[in-house]
């Protein structure tokens, strides 16, 4: 707890920016075992990601996915979190920063306030519960499940702050609060403060000023939103009424040279605007209408293809391909009808159309902040000239600051996943800087031995709590301990006020001792939120934490039954009753831990393997680096620049010196991974090495996969038929090698996805825009009188590099779509090929002679090796052969099998830059259990009583991760550190063999009990 | 009969249907307080016997609510939990007792208002069904023994 926290100097780590990035990171450096001081300038954490309603591509609800990252993060020993605060400024350098910070006043005390909401009821105007978010709903609250869970008050709305302070039941309000000062030093700093979202009002032509029906797609993921201000009902602002026919408009004020608009791409708001188009059909079936105007689909992430397949094939989402010309409101003689009416010429058509909608949604994108422009000029952190931070091409996250790192949005526009993954990786760069590693259990509390309770008869010890008036005002507190008091066993049972409070954690643990007790009901608000709390009060006063239990009398009684007060206190003895006789039954439960292999080891020793070997080794640790070539490098080695010019070979070849002589990287190649077994922590890998096959067996903690994808070669267009047919890798070389033939070329013909977006290869490759762009480029450069011509679906020039895709079309390389129903055909003919397609414009079909012909052909997932290492390390694939993550949102890098991360092209198609970006990430995700002597496995875990078990084979079958076997002795056996805890196999044992701890079958019947058998 | 309040067991799954329920509490919503819910990891851990057992000791009406389909926190806990409803509803009507004493809702942690509704809801159908016929058989029992 924080009282016995003892930062080193210097060596903690600066988050700036409490979003989804910001708290992985911070995440990420306090599981390592780091220091972590978060700072947001909001006062609550979460960031962008805790208004979304749901998000995709799994389409399920945020509060679910991230309300866990929250609590986890406001509890975590390492991290201060600093709400309200902002970085002024910093001096000093890398290892020894001084950073000044500013604390806004919330005029209320974080420690005492219990959030009963009480201040809000009664000044609902003067008081946040984390300010209002849409312009159009002020007093709409931004998330239910805020952090810190506390309220703030705004004082210029404030006339009387006394009367705030009279009401508050805990007397947390501080009148006299000021803002703070203070200077921190920290060794480095991760910038993660997001950006904002494009207000649509400077646009003139697309009516958001004007009607009411038009919104941002952050608003009517609030309209959709069960917390928002129309508590989910879909209706639209005018007039309340639900609409019939809804439209979304792209690039709203992105991908424009028009006032007000940016040039580069928003990245996310493709996906966005599907979500939310398949949310709304999902939920309201057929009586809405979707339409999304849009330039090109940026469907690039790993399963997006397939996420826009499903939009526009099983939830009948219309897509437009056409960016409208105006959005206005529908005049009729009566006056506006709220309808609107939006003008467009179709992709295929040079006349204009017209159609009316209900309601308009703008795909509003990202916008640096001016406070964070000013932030970075303070900072000394350079801008590129959109005004996001500068980081180079192959290296993703580090700004032009030595000791500062950047992730997420600030980077450049991204979504989720891929900020998730750049936290991770700026977590572990900024834990670079810090003093050396030191050992973690240094760290822990010192607490008591734990007390041997086995012998004794429960002694239990009941505490309820008052919470203000939130239960105090509804039951009688002290009735329900008296009858409390009077249950078998129950030793002690009193009221306790402010459970959740210093003193009363200290009474409490002060009870237990002096009463001997052994077993522990606190009555008060959810285990959810306060679980932890009293498992560790217990634990501090010497009993095993898995011995208290918790009623939620509040969130689920007085707060739900506060009319009926009668109906709350009978049902408060209930739910007492059954904590009561559910906790007879405890057990103390043992936290598995195992020692800690320190060793890694990484498979393919590509760009993203020998990234990870090389961060990892030079942070001390040994890695073993298993490629089943002859040779380091990888794809990569095959790259000769990157998009935005820089030479790709002289940064591999030194990855590859570097590898090869780091003292602590055992590079193997001609080796293959044969067997595997073991846990986290203790992992034996089967290796066949050389020529001769010879086999050793590798002992390591933790396995990075790193084994990439293939250069795709698909049998279309000709290609390996015809030499003037050739894929934009291998056009790459020549216009590196053979610059003089390239200047004779008078036509030039590029087809995007091939063997891609196709039935056989769903995935967009992701990097053939940006290749084709890059070599279209370079042509021009060489051969300014050539004509080039990009036959594409889709350009998918995603963030910045839409910036090169605007440049090519300035230099005259043309670009003309065409429809998978309509592919381009290719012929021989002579020394060059014949090109035909379908003009979309004119609708003709059009012959080009081309010189050559490069294919786009992308990436395919590597499906003879994925196959081989998924069966050894028993680890999900994707449908079409890639490393399924452990969540596709939030764990971009685990893998579902703990101690396993992915990095780079086995995870799905991407650029090297994202790849490098990853494989630091899994080197710092790695680092978070390296940095451990022990793993801890956790208690719930399913337990299987040999004697009972018949060896049926039904938990084998029923579990979803795989983790029952039959052992030598022939029956069923879970191995706890596998375990996940759901205890489906325990229901499913016909035995009953099987029982998952602290959930066991006579616990439950105990509460049963506990509820109806004073009934009967 | 007039005066007959149901007692309800709800088996709820920490990462949604307890959490929608927490979140009805926040956001003050009400609902009848014949519901008890009984926390479990995921649906997936209820088994028949839990739901046999509860209404054997005399509740009235059983419901379990997990997370949307999709969104079950291990993977697919909520379906399995689902199939096992739906047997334990043939076998309750098997034997007489009826199967629509038991149910199962989805639900996303967000959902504050469907937990409430769907308690309210569930409440007034037991409500309407009257009491559990094996409480009254048990206490006749108990008469006759005694």
């Amino acid at each position: 707890m924080p009282e016995k926290r003892r930062f080193q100097a210097s060596n903690k780590v600066l988050v700036v920016g409490g979003g989804m990035g910001g708290i992985r990171a911070a995440l990420d450096l306090a599981e390592a075992g780091r220091d972590v001081v978060l700072i947001d300038k909001a006062f609550s954490i979460g960031g962008l990601m805790t208004q979304l309603d749901r998000t995709f591509p799994t389409n399920n609800c945020d509060l679910c996915t991230l309300s866990p990252h929250l609590s986890e993060s406001g509890r975590q020993l390492h991290i201060e979190l600093m709400a309200a605060t902002r970085l002024t400024n910093l001096n000093g350098e890398v290892g020894r920063f001084k950073a000044s910070l500013t604390t806004e006043p919330r005029y209320i005390a974080l420690e005492k306030c219990t959030a009963c909401g009480e201040c809000a009821r009664k000044f609902p105007d003067e008081v946040r519960f984390t300010p209002g978010l849409d312009h159009r709903a002020p007093t709409c609250m931004r998330y239910p499940q805020a952090t810190p869970y506390a309220f703030s008050i705004d004082k210029g709305r404030c006339a009387n702050m006394e009367e705030v302070a009279r009401i508050c039941p805990a007397g947390a309000i501080l009148p006299d609060d000021a803002p703070k000062a203070q200077e921190i030093e920290v060794g480095s700093v991760i910038l993660a403060p997001g950006a904002d979202l494009f207000n649509p009002q400077v646009l003139g032509n697309y009516g958001y000023s004007v009607s009411p029906n038009v919104v941002t797609s952050l608003e009517y993921e609030r309209i959709l939103s069960a917390s928002g201000p129309t508590r989910g009902e879909l209706v639209r602002p005018s007039d309340g009424k639900r609409p019939k026919r809804i439209a979304w408009v792209q690039c709203a004020g992105s991908r424009g040279t028009q006032a007000g608009s940016v040039p580069y791409c928003s990245s996310a708001c493709c996906m966005f605007a599907l979500k939310e188009a398949m949310v709304t059909r999902e939920r309201f079936h057929e009586d809405i209408e979707t339409t999304i105007f849009y330039m090109d689909m940026r469907t690039f992430g790993k399963g997006y293809e397939r996420y826009l397949q499903r939009a526009k094939n099983d939830y009948g989402v219309r897509l437009v391909r056409s960016r409208p010309h105006s959005v206005e409101p529908v005049k009729q003689p009566e006056g506006l009808t709220g309808d609107l009416i939006i003008r467009y010429v179709p992709n295929t058509e040079s006349r204009v159309e017209t159609e009316v909608f209900d309601l308009v949604v703008l795909s509003t994108g990202f916008r640096v902040a001016p406070e964070t422009k000013e932030l970075a000029l303070k900072l000394g952190v350079d801008l590129n000239e959109h005004g996001y931070a500068r980081a180079a091409s192959l290296d993703p996250v580090a700004t032009s600051r030595p000791g500062i790192y950047v992730c997420g949005v600030y980077e450049s526009p991204k979504d989720i996943p891929e900020t998730m993954v750049q936290a991770s990786a700026a977590a572990f760069n900024a834990s670079k800087d810090l003093t050396p590693l030191r050992i973690v259990s240094e760290w822990q509390e010192e607490l008591p031995p734990e007390r041997d309770v086995a012998s004794e008869d429960p002694r239990i010890g009941v505490f309820i709590c008052d919470c203000g008036i939130n239960i105090g005002g509804v039951i009688d507190v002290e009735g329900i301990a008296r009858s409390a008091a009077a249950q078998p066993q129950v030793v002690v049972s009193e009221a306790i006020g402010h459970g959740c409070s210093r003193e009363s954690l200290e009474r409490m643990r002060n009870v237990i001792k002096e009463k001997g007790l052994n077993r522990v009901v606190i009555g008060g608000c959810s285990p959810r939120t306060h679980e932890t709390l009293f498992q560790d009060t217990v634990r501090k006063a010497g009993l095993n934490k898995y011995l208290v239990e918790i009623a939620n009398l509040r969130d689920q009684d007085t707060w739900v039954h506060l009319d009926r007060p009668e109906a709350a206190a009978a049902k408060a003895k209930e739910l007492m009753g059954m904590a009561i006789s559910a906790v007879r039954l405890a057990q103390p439960l043992i936290e598995h831990t195992l020692p800690m292999n320190k060793d890694v080891l990484v498979v393919g020793g590509g760009i993203a393997g020998m990234t990870a070997a090389l961060s990892l080794a030079d942070l001390g640790f040994r890695v073993y680096l298993v490629e089943r070539s002859g040779q380091l490098g990888g794809m990569a080695a095959k790259i000769r620049r990157t998009l935005e010019g820089e030479e790709v070979r002289p940064y591999i070849f030194d990855l590859i010196r570097r590898t090869e002589q780091h003292d602590r990287i055992q590079v193997l190649k001609q080796s293959m991974v044969v067997d595997h077994r073991g846990v986290a922590g203790m992992f034996k890998t089967g290796i066949q090495m050389g020529p001769r096959m010879f086999y050793r067996e590798l002992q390591h903690g933790i396995t990075i996969l790193a084994t990439g994808a293939l250069h795709h070669r698909p049998d279309e267009y000709l290609l390996g038929r015809h030499e003037a047919v050739t894929t934009q890798l291998d056009l790459e070389a020549i216009l590196e090698d053979q610059p003089e033939i390239v200047k004779s070329w008078q036509n030039v013909v590029m087809i995007q996805c091939v063997g891609s977006r196709t039935p056989e290869n769903p995935n967009c490759s992701r990097i053939c825009c940006q290749s084709a762009i890059k070599n279209a480029l370079k042509l021009r450069q060489l051969n300014p009188e050539a004509q080039i011509i990009v036959l594409y679906r889709d350009l998918r020039t995603p963030g910045f590099q839409e910036d090169y895709y605007r440049q090519a079309r300035e230099q005259g390389i043309m670009f003309a779509t065409y429809e998978p129903e309509d592919k381009p055909a290719v012929e021989a003919n002579g020394q060059a090929v014949t090109v035909s397609f379908t003009d979309p414009i004119l609708g003709l079909r059009m012959k080009v002679n081309a010189d050559c012909l490069a294919l786009s052909t992308g990436l395919i997932a590597d499906d003879e090796s994925t196959e081989d290492l998924g069966t050894i390390f028993h680890l999900p694939r994707t449908a079409d052969g890639y490393f399924l993550e452990d969540h596709i949102k939030l764990r971009p890098i685990d893998l579902p099998i703990p101690g396993f991360f992915v990095a780079g092209t086995a995870h799905a198609p991407k650029g090297m830059r994202e790849t490098i970006a990853q494989a630091q990430a899994a080197a710092g995700r790695a680092q978070t259990f390296l940095s451990r002597d022990l793993i801890n496995l956790g208690a719930v875990v399913a337990h299987v009583d040999g004697d009972l078990c018949a060896a049926c084979l039904i938990c084998v079958r029923a579990c979803s991760f795989g983790v029952p076997f039959i052992n030598d002795e022939g029956h069923s056996e879970i191995d706890p550190a596998k375990c996940n805890g759901c205890g489906v196999c325990a229901a499913e044992c016909p035995a009953k063999a099987i029982q998952l701890r602290q959930f066991e079958d006579d616990q439950i019947l105990a509460k049963l009990d506990g509820l109806l058998e004073r009934m009967g | 009969m007039e005066n007959f309040e149901p007692v309800i067991v709800a088996y709820c799954c920490h990462y949604c249907a307890y959490t929608a329920a927490d979140m009805a509490g926040s956001m003050r919503l009400r609902y009848p307080a014949n519901v008890k819910i009984i926390r479990v990891p995921c649906t997936g851990k209820v088994d028949a016997i839990h739901i046999m057992k509860a209404l054997e000791k005399g509740a009235d009406g059983v419901y379990v609510a997990g997370c949307l389909e999709g969104d079950c926190h291990f993977k697919n806990g909520n379906t399995r939990a689902a199939r096992r409803l739906a047997y334990v509803k043939k076998l309750l009507d098997d034997i007489g007792i009826g199967g629509e004493r038991v149910e199962m809702f989805l639900m996303s942690a967000g959902m504050g208002e469907r937990f409430a509704q769907t308690a309210s809801d569930f409440t007034e159908k037991i409500r309407t069904l009257g009491p559990n016929p094996v409480k009254a058989a048990l206490g006749e029992a108990k008469r006759a023994v005694g």
